[in-house]
């Protein structure tokens, strides 16, 4: 293998200049893994038969590679005419994957809210949405910031798989410089580093939050 | 092709989805076990590189230490076959989530089980091994199935370094046939099949050992 400093410098701007997207990919799927998990969660305990039938399909979607889904969501949506641009793929795979790992966190969190601020919450009237919203859904953050961080930081390292269906995230478009060149060695290992650095400073984020949440709680 | 025969032709890949995964969990276990006893026994600055190695191969994302190791290794010289590096990268970034767990389960130990141990004259060692090890064993299990399915998952990304599993297995089978309701039906369906008893098993070892333990199980699961 030969130095080649002029090779790397063009691997990292092109790395860089996929960035944004790469984060934006990730940041949307975080929101919309927890707004799936919450409400796959919710809607869980609101009956015998739901929480049977939303169990499976959390275990399901947990039974299952994040890469095949995927390729199923990007290959049979447009059999039946559904054609949506890759990103929007990841984002929709991702949400859903990550949202049956985010729903168990959220049922961690929500149990460990006392029954009684539930109790106290309906006996002064509120309605069963706005127990869970404005109750419940606040107390349980503190508890589950450090979870759900983690899996956010699962996410961001799972954009790479986009990958496979052409999106032009990071991995993307280092893989079409190490297929124009042939040189696959300096552009994996150039990547590995940016995303080992980048995924370092999201978990150092998160055990920050943590530990200030914490900080809170003990007054 | 009807279904059967596309997922009777998935189910061909099966031996290399499963040789990946026992191939992998020789390096996820034993990594798992050194690493975490390593990063809970040393102090100071002997504690840095384990932590950094467990960093490594815990905060890339799979996919990248797969294609790296795959195309960097013969740059310098070293020629594996893909299982080898399949088994490798899956097994040491499974472990390395592992080893989390191993550390979590070491430290939520009572103290007085190693105080015990070292009073009637063990080594730290034996302490370790007769005392502190099998103990931990029954803590992990929900841990050690969660990950198990995980490394399975996992498998499905050496389709994308030439290897021919259930999953390559499909995309092959879409160049025969225009059926991808049937076909990634078919491959959902032999995953589903594959590792929904052991999602099943590792929901009911969480709650028999959370409460027999009475805490959380510790570490979480990998991301693929």
């Amino acid at each position: 293998m030969t130095f080649d400093i002029d090779f790397l410098q063009r691997i990292l701007a092109t790395i860089f200049k996929a960035m944004p997207l790469t984060l934006l990919l990730a940041f949307l799927s975080c929101i919309g893994a927890s707004l799936v998990g919450f409400a796959l969660e919710t809607l869980r305990r609101t009956g015998r038969w739901q929480g049977y039938l939303l169990r499976f399909v959390i275990d399901a979607l947990r039974s299952t590679p994040i890469l095949v889904q995927i390729y199923f969501l990007y290959f049979v949506l447009p059999y039946y005419g559904v054609v949506l641009p890759g990103p929007v793929i990841g984002v929709l795979a991702m949400s859903l994957y990550y949202a049956s790992y985010l729903a168990e966190v959220f049922k961690a969190g929500i149990d460990s809210v006392p029954r009684g601020q539930t109790e106290a919450a309906m006996a002064v009237g509120l309605s069963p949405l706005d127990v869970t919203l404005r109750v419940v859904a606040p107390q349980m953050l503190r508890n589950i910031a450090a979870p759900m961080g983690n899996y956010f930081v699962s996410i961001l390292k799972s954009t790479p798989y986009l990958a496979v269906i052409g999106v032009a995230e990071m991995m993307g478009t280092t893989l079409e410089i190490a297929s124009d060149t042939f040189r696959y060695a300096e552009p994996m290992i150039l990547l590995g580093i940016v995303f080992l650095v980048l995924c370092s400073i999201i978990a150092w984020l998160v055990r920050r939050l943590e530990a200030r949440l914490m900080a809170n709680t003990r007054r | 092709m009807s279904f059967s025969e596309i997922f009777l032709g998935i189910l061909e890949g099966l031996d290399v989805t499963l040789t990946v995964t026992a191939f992998g969990l020789l390096f996820a276990i034993p990594f798992a076990l050194v690493a975490g006893v390593a990063q809970q026994f040393l102090t100071g600055w002997k504690r840095a590189p384990v932590t950094a190695i467990i960093e490594f191969w815990r905060s890339t994302p799979i996919l990248v230490l797969m294609f790296m190791f795959y195309y960097t290794l013969p740059v310098a010289g070293v020629y594996l076959n893909a299982t080898t590096v399949a088994a490798m990268t899956l097994g040491l970034h499974i472990g390395a989530y592992g080893s989390q767990s191993v550390r979590a389960a070491l430290q939520a130990l009572d103290r007085g089980q190693v105080e015990a141990g070292l009073a009637i004259g063990l080594t730290r060692w034996q302490v370790l091994l007769t005392i502190e090890l099998p103990q931990m064993a029954v803590a992990m299990l929900p841990t050690f199935v969660n990950q198990f399915i995980q490394l399975v998952k996992g498998t499905a990304l050496v389709a994308l370094i030439t290897m021919t599993d259930m999953t390559a297995r499909a995309k092959e089978l879409s160049q025969l046939t225009f059926d991808p309701p049937a076909i990634y039906g078919a491959l959902m369906l032999a995953y589903f099949l594959l590792l929904y008893p052991a999602t099943v098993l590792g929901r009911h070892l969480e709650r028999v050992v959370g409460r027999r333990s009475g805490r959380l199980n510790g570490g979480r699961a990998g991301d693929v």
